[in-house]
């Protein structure tokens, strides 16, 4: 058998891939570029689709390949595209100005993922992880991490296009649990998922324009002002 | 007992001799990679000869503390060099605690740095001291973090014992634990020697400065014993990552094919840590002093993750 067929091996990597995707959501909370934000998040989607070809590999579900493929396409090479052109066309300021600092939020997402952890070890059955079916089931934990950390820079960011950002790697949470956990759902939801994605960023993309326009800021807070 | 004389010996010639050579090799890789020519690497050598033969000045209001730091920064460090496996898995000396001692006296070095910069009286001494440890008190825990994380997975905090499970465990790196801690720990190495993103260690006069505004009184021997002993606590720290991080080519005892082998292999894996070094350091621009708390922050959550994924992963 070739080292490469072995599920311990795949394990080790899927572990690996996946600590390096929670190190990239943990970068992105301290990274204050924009610019940088959208590659850290293109980044995080290609391991994304690693660990989804990685569990198509051992699992023998085709299925899955597309599912990588398409994360790799949409969510690693066209949505960062996008929303580079649109932070060059807006001009906005690239400083992000979080509410919070950013030691205290890198303690805070940090404490997150404490948080993600406990809660997946329930979750976890040690025993069986050598068979190839329960592969990558201890990526719950990072997965349930993602989407809180999403959550908290939904949360502590005050610019409308972090935000967007922020639901993208909310997103990113909830494939890596679907894949970790069920080796990805039915593929016509999987379709059903990417696009509603691709047409979220769009209109998200005209309300951040539009938010710009009408207020010469991209400040969330000023939308309290609005009054009919 | 008698039978790690020898070896102690062997090791604290090869640190003391090694050290500068390292300092060296650093500037001279900045320099090639910046397009210029860059001192000699044997330049720390001289330096220290030169400062060795030279008069001292010491400030009239210095107190006995001026005159003690440079021996027990020295000493401190000398010490830590005899504690951790270097060429061989078993460290000479092994004191309370393994790998808490070897913290706490590099701890005690950098608090005796401080009050030698305070008891000068001078401004800048007193500048440097608080940002070393205001830098230091955030990147202590970020060490701990990163050291436990090893140490729990060898079951001791014994460093002999942690470097023999090290070299019984082929691949052991790739684990996500073990990545986790190495990047907290090159943080930490980075802002403890004061390097690039942190402190700039190539000026004397710069507002910025943290390590040279500590020792901007110092001068002739004092100085040649503190420039010394910072570069061996630069060696100690490097040879703590690439020995417990990448423990190839550690020999198993003392023998005299051994210690040669593991030489050879301690150098090239100090020769590339050296590249990466220069290599971040080149890239990057100094940070902002206050920016400094964040990238610790990000050493401190590397070295968290690290030890809770040593339990879930």
């Amino acid at each position: 058998m070739h080292f490469y067929q072995d599920p311990q091996f795949g394990n080790r990597m899927l572990t690996l891939m996946a600590a390096f995707v929670l190190v990239l959501q943990i970068a992105m909370v301290g990274q204050r570029w924009l610019i940088t934000n959208i590659r850290i998040f293109a980044a995080q989607s290609f391991l994304l689709a690693g660990i989804a070809n990685t569990i198509a590999y051992f699992n023998h579900a085709p299925h899955l390949y597309i599912a990588a493929f398409l994360t790799l396409a949409l969510k690693a090479l066209l949505l960062p595209i996008l929303l580079e052109r649109m932070v060059k066309k807006i001009d906005i300021g690239q400083e992000i100005a979080p509410l919070i600092n950013v030691p205290l939020s890198l303690l805070i997402s940090g404490g997150l993922t404490t948080v993600g952890y406990v809660v997946a070890q329930s979750f976890h059955r040690p025993a069986e992880t050598a068979s190839p079916a329960s592969l990558g089931h201890n990526t719950l934990a990072v997965a349930i991490s993602l989407f809180l950390i999403g959550f908290y820079m939904m949360i502590s960011r005050r610019k409308a296009f972090m935000q967007v950002l922020a639901l993208l790697c909310l997103e990113n949470g909830l494939f890596l649990a679907a894949i970790s956990l069920t080796y990805g759902m039915p593929l016509i939801v999987e379709l059903g998922i990417f696009f509603d994605l691709l047409v979220a960023v769009m209109v998200l993309g005209i309300l951040v324009y539009r938010i710009q326009e009408t207020f010469d800021s991209m400040d969330v807070s000023k939308l309290s002002r609005l009054r009919g | 007992m008698r039978s790690l004389v020898v070896p102690a010996l062997i090791q604290f010639l090869l640190f003391l001799l090694i050290a500068p050579l390292v300092t060296g090799i650093l500037r001279t890789m900045k320099a090639r990679l910046q397009t210029r020519r860059g001192p000699a690497i044997w330049q720390p050598y001289r330096d220290l000869h030169k400062l060795l033969r030279k008069g001292m000045v010491i400030p009239d209001t210095a107190s006995w503390l001026f005159s003690a730091t440079p021996y027990v920064v020295f000493l401190t460090a000398a010490i830590v060099g005899l504690m951790i496996p270097m060429v061989v898995t078993v460290a000479p000396l092994s004191l309370f605690g393994g790998v808490l001692a070897v913290v706490y006296l590099l701890a005690l070095g950098r608090f005796f740095m401080a009050l030698g910069g305070l008891d000068a009286g001078t401004p800048f001494g007193g500048l440097g001291s608080s940002r070393e440890m205001t830098i230091s008190a955030i990147a202590e825990p970020a060490l701990m973090l990163a050291i436990f994380t090893v140490a729990v997975s060898a079951n001791s905090t014994n460093l002999t014992d942690m470097a023999k499970f090290a070299v019984s465990q082929n691949w052991r790196f790739l684990a996500p634990s073990q990545i986790l801690a190495f990047g907290a720990l090159f943080i930490v190495l980075i802002a403890e020697t004061g390097r690039i993103p942190v402190d700039n260690p190539a000026t004397h006069l710069e507002l910025t400065m943290i390590h040279e505004a500590m020792v901007l009184e110092y001068s002739g021997p004092y100085l040649a014993l503190i420039e010394w002993g910072a570069s061996l606590k630069q060696l100690v720290l490097m040879t703590l990552l690439v020995n417990t991080f990448f423990p190839f080519g550690l020999s198993r005892d003392w023998t005299a094919l051994g210690v040669t082998a593991g030489m050879g292999f301690y150098l090239i894996k100090l020769l590339l840590l050296c590249c990466f070094i220069a290599l971040v350091e080149t890239t990057n621009a100094k940070m902002r002093l206050f920016r400094v708390p964040e990238l610790l922050a990000v050493a401190f959550i590397l070295g968290a993750l690290a030890l809770i994924s040593t339990f879930v992963f």
